[in-house]
This record gives structure tokens, C-alpha cells and sequence, in this order.
């Protein structure tokens, strides 16, 4: 099967030659770029054409079975005002925010999405999306609306506003959906077959039902983006790396048809891949996860090849139980971290090892 | 290099804690940096780095680990190039994860020369507001008293002994394990526990933990 193929039968839970594999490996891609000597964060992030050139440049090396562009989680925030320190090597961050006060809330104005990181990102998807086109399934990624609020204010800020002054928060987020319609709209136009949502605080460390539903849920601003997403044809896509995930509001409400998420043995009930699937939540979705993204920095390529290896035993063992063929994507449960550290060959590892050890046979 | 986190909700006196404790252990003979949360309660002073012979470095407010744990990486990476630091103390942005910056203290080891431990957790409880707090960000106040190894009642000059007595029995509720102490850096009230917790007591590294839970798992599924 091509990656298309193989990606396709995942989608519909059809029999296929292996698993699907996709380490979510973005920013790392860089290191490929300028004959191997790779390029800064810094360049990569503010050049559609590198960003692009990566996705190409990783799908080639590594031979995933999926593109999704992620940059990082303060694109949009950045474009907003809030200032965003970019280092050479590591992930951008949000380090002065630009809400001080309540009033400040209502400050807030969309900016020209043809400007910025939010146009970097935009033109780069539309140019990696082309490039792979008919090699391999290809999405955009973009921050939900209480992520890139909270991004832009500080999380600890928006937290305390939301019991203190909700209808403020509220102002903001009506500010954050309207930004994120104007760039569902255009990553609509760009090609990519699927948009990936970051909906980070769907996470029961942080928010209950109710909050999440009043701040961000279903019934108000993601449900009306989720259904924008598809109204603009692409394919709905959830990536939470948070340790207590809101499943059942994101999977069974949301109705993604991927989501990626991450697993924390040391957290009590944060539930492991053969869990997920156990509990019903491969059905109609496929589940993506859930390596430890450090494992890429730190762990020999021996030992990632192993914990690929339990993780795809684990997975094929659960899909089976359940009476599932495959929806599963071997990845990893958060960004590849873009490290000028992380090993390639680790990432090249985990791919590996799920062509060899990924055949489901029940 | 040990790594010592004081955690705590936005308020809960962290940085006002964090210079008395810094300042404590420099008088003690202790080599001490400090890494602060840029978009926390309040600036350090750089006269009072200066006249402490402290290292500071700034963290940006990302609560998000997986973002920020490069850069936090890096940033213990230089402490330890250029100061050499016995403790590092830390004061994560209020949903911050404990483990979560054990994971990212521990990455800095692949890129230097380095062995990481960790002191206890610390997380302080604001006795003052813990009324507000537990209707405002209950969520994250559990998580972080969850995750502590030591939890200290703060501000316990200026609370009320009916808010003290309901912060200590909320923290033994959602941590029994917890041992809970009372801080003030106003009168000076639980310091000297706390320079203990931090210089003489480890915490497990997340790598053991994990491994050890991973393995304990895996046999439980045989039973």
C-alpha cells in the first residue's frame, strides 16, 4: 500500500499492510534543510518556503505517513501583539503577554491574517500541500480559540478571569474565533486535506465539563469551527497532548477524524493507547499516539525501537480485542521536541519499527 | 545540579518566598540560582541578585511543558556552564506541571556534562484566598498540591487559623501523602524546613519513576 492508501484504510478501519506511523516531527524537520546543515528555528519559522521545504525534506527521509504543519503555539499570539522570543534552536514562546487588565480584553482586534506568522504558515502549508500532493495526506495545524487566548493574556490570568469576569474572557474569545474563522477559510484554500485543532485545555487537570463547554466546547466556539473545517473540505483533526484529555466531549462530541494525544504513566488515570482503544474511543476516530516525546532526545535508538515495538504489540493486541482492523497511528504524544539535540535516527526508528512490527493479524 | 521547584497558583507568594529562601541558603554557603517565571508575581530585583552572589534566569510564563522545555533545558545548561550552580530553585508559571519540568530539567543532560536530581516538590497554598482559589482555579490548585512531596500553608501570618485549619485539611485531602508545613516570609515561620527540604532530601527523577511505573504496570496486566 502507498501512504495514501494505507492512511485511507486507516480512516475507514480497513484491513492494511501495517499500522500507520507518523512521530510528529515539525520543526526537527529544519535540521534537514541547507545540505544537512539545516537551518535556525528562527529562519524556519518566518520563511514560507523553508517551512515547506522541510515537510517535503522530512517526508522524504523519514517516509511518514502523513505531513501536518505544525509550527508552534504562539503563531497566532504573536500576530495579536504579545511578544514572542525566538531562539536559534529551541520552539518560539509567548514571553510578554499583552493583557494586563480586564479592559485590555477589549483591545484585542483580529489581525491581517496576510501578514505575519499566520501568513508564514498559511503560504508554507499551501506549498507543502502541493508538493506532496498524491504522495502523502497533508494537513494545516491551528491553535483553538481558548489556546491562543491564553497565549496571548497568560493561562494563569484567563483562569482567574474566568470565575473573576467571564464575560470578558468571552469578549476575547470572540476575538480568537474570528481570527481562527478568517484561517480555517484560508487554509481551506491552500490544498491540505485535513486541518489539526490544538484544543490544549480540554484537560481535567485545568477545566471541568461545564467550563470546558462554556470557554470552548461544543456547543460554542469549537463546535462552530469544527463544522467550519469541514464546510471548507477538510478533514477534522484534534491534537491534545494534555495529560487528562476531555475524551468523551473531543472524541464522541467533536466527532474528529483523527486525534493524536499523549500518555503520562504517572498520572493516575491518564490513559495509555490499549485503554483508548478498549474504551471505545478507535470506533470511529483514529487514534493517534503516544511516544514520549523526550525518547527522541534522550533514549538510544535501541531503546525507542523497543517502546515502539510494546507500543505497536500493545496497540495491535487492543484493536483485535475490540474487533478493530486499524485505527491506530503510531506517533508521538507530542511534538518530535525541535531540538538541535533529537537524534533523526530515533525518529527514523519508530517508522521503521512499525513497517517491520505493525501488521495486525487477529 | 539539584533542581528545586516551588510551585503555587498565580498570588500564592511564590517569588516573595523564593528570594527569602534564595537569600537563606546563600547565608548558608550554598552556590544558588534562581530561575524565575517572567510573568509572575513580581520582578527580581537585580540589585538583589547582585548583593546575594545569586545567578538569575528568566523562563517565559509558558505553561506549556512540552513548548518550554527546550529552552528551560538550555537555560540549566548555561547556569551550569557559567555558575556551576549546587541548586537551581525554580518557580514554575501556576499550571505549570511538576513532572512535567522534572522531564524538561532532565533533557538538559543531552546536551551537557551533567547529572540533574531533584529536591522535594514545594507547593505553597495561599491560606488567604483559599476560599476564592477553590471556587476560581480548583482544578489547578489540586494538580499542583497532587503532585507535591512537601505542601506548605503560606502567608500563615496573615490568614485566619480557620483558614489555615481548612488549607491544611483541603491539601490532606487531595494528598495524603503530603507532608504540610506553614510558611511566612514575613516572620520567618517554616524557612529553616524549607532550606532542609530543599538541601538534605531527593525527589525521584521522572526517568526512574516512569520506568518503575511502566514496569509495574506491565506486570500487573500479567496477573
Amino acid at each position: 500500500m502507498n501512504h495514501i492508501e494505507r492512511a485511507m484504510a486507516s480512516l475507514g478501519d480497513e484491513e492494511v499492510d501495517r499500522l500507520t506511523s507518523y512521530p510528529i516531527a515539525c520543526g526537527v524537520n529544519r535540521k534537514l534543510l541547507n545540505g544537512g546543515k539545516g537551518v535556525t528555528y528562527a529562519e524556519w519559522c518566518r520563511d514560507p518556503k523553508l517551512f515547506a521545504e522541510s515537510f517535503v525534506a522530512g517526508h522524504k527521509y523519514f517516509d511518514f505517513d502523513f505531513a501536518i504543519g505544525l509550527m508552534d503555539l504562539s503563531v497566532l499570539a504573536g500576530d495579536l501583539g504579545a511578544n514572542v522570543r525566538m531562539d536559534d534552536e529551541n520552539t518560539p514562546f509567548v514571553d510578554k503577554h499583552i493583557i494586563h487588565s480586564p479592559e485590555d480584553y477589549e483591545k484585542l482586534e483580529v489581525p491581517d491574517i496576510k501578514k505575519g506568522r499566520s501568513n508564514v504558515i498559511i503560504e508554507g502549508t499551501r506549498i507543502f500541500s502541493e508538493k506532496l500532493a498524491g504522495e502523502v495526506i497533508t494537513a494545516g495545524f491551528l491553535e483553538g480559540p481558548l489556546l491562543a487566548l491564553t497565549q496571548t493574556a497568560g493561562a494563569e490570568r484567563v483562569f482567574m478571569d474566568m470565575f473573576t469576569d467571564p464575560s470578558v474572557v468571552h469578549k476575547g474569545l470572540e476575538v480568537m474565533v474570528e481570527f481562527d474563522r478568517q484561517m480555517v477559510e484560508a487554509f481551506g484554500e491552500t490544498g491540505c486535506n485535513g486541518l489539526v485543532w490544538d484544543y490544549l485545555w480540554a484537560n481535567y487537570s485545568c477545566l471541568g465539563d461545564s467550563e470546558y463547554n462554556e470557554f470552548e466546547g461544543q456547543s460554542k466556539y469549537a463546535g462552530m469551527l469544527n463544522k467550519l473545517t469541514s464546510d471548507c473540505g477538510m478533514a477534522f483533526c484534534i491534537h491534545n497532548c494534555s495529560d487528562l484529555p476531555h475524551l468523551d466531549t473531543q472524541v464522541n462530541d467533536f466527532k474528529p477524524v483523527i486525534y493524536s494525544m499523549a500518555y503520562y504513566p504517572l498520572i493516575p488515570d491518564s490513559p495509555s493507547a490499549g485503554e483508548v482503544i478498549d474504551q471505545g474511543y478507535a470506533d470511529n476516530c483514529l487514534m493517534a499516539g503516544n511516544i514520549d516525546p523526550q525518547m527522541f532526545i534522550r533514549a538510544t535508538p535501541e531503546k525507542i525501537s523497543k517502546v515502539t515495538d510494546d507500543l505497536c504489540q500493545e496497540v495491535k493486541t487492543a484493536l483485535c480485542k475490540r474487533g478493530l482492523k486499524s485505527r491506530y497511528c503510531i506517533s508521538s504524544g507530542c511534538e518530535v521536541p525541535p531540538d538541535i539535540a533529537t537524534k533523526l535516527e530515533n525518529i527514523k526508528a519508530v517508522v521503521d519499527v512499525t513497517k517491520e512490527k505493525g501488521k495486525v493479524e487477529c | 545540579m539539584k533542581v528545586s521547584q516551588i510551585a503555587g497558583f498565580l498570588g500564592s507568594g511564590k517569588t516573595t518566598a523564593l528570594m527569602k529562601i534564595a537569600e537563606g541558603l546563600v547565608n548558608k554557603g550554598c552556590r544558588i540560582a534562581i530561575v524565575v517565571n517572567d510573568v509572575g508575581e513580581i520582578s527580581i530585583d537585580s540589585k538583589f541578585v547582585e548583593a546575594n552572589g545569586l545567578e538569575a534566569r528568566e523562563i517565559a510564563g509558558g505553561c506549556i511543558c512540552c513548548q518550554i522545555a527546550g529552552s528551560f533545558a538550555e537555560t540549566l545548561v548555561k547556569l551550569h556552564e557559567v555558575f556551576d550552580p549546587q541548586i537551581v530553585i525554580v518557580e514554575p508559571s501556576g499550571v505549570a506541571i511538576p513532572w512535567g519540568l522534572k522531564r524538561a530539567a532532565e533533557y538538559s543532560e543531552a546536551k551537557a556534562e551533567m547529572v540533574i536530581e531533584h529536591a522535594p516538590v514545594i507547593t505553597l497554598v495561599d491560606a488567604t484566598r483559599i476560599d476564592m482559589l477553590l471556587k476560581a482555579v480548583r482544578r489547578l490548585v489540586e494538580t499542583q498540591i497532587r503532585e507535591a512531596d512537601v505542601c506548605f500553608v503560606n502567608k500563615v501570618d496573615a490568614a485566619t487559623p480557620e483558614a489555615v485549619a481548612k488549607t491544611e485539611e483541603f491539601i490532606a485531602s487531595i494528598n495524603p501523602r503530603a507532608e504540610i508545613a506553614h510558611l511566612s516570609s514575613v516572620t520567618g515561620e517554616g524557612l529553616d524546613l524549607v532550606y532542609e527540604v530543599i538541601v538534605d532530601r531527593i525527589s525521584p527523577r521522572y526517568d526512574d519513576a516512569v520506568e518503575e511505573e511502566l514496569l509495574r504496570k506491565q506486570y500487573s496486566r500479567r496477573e
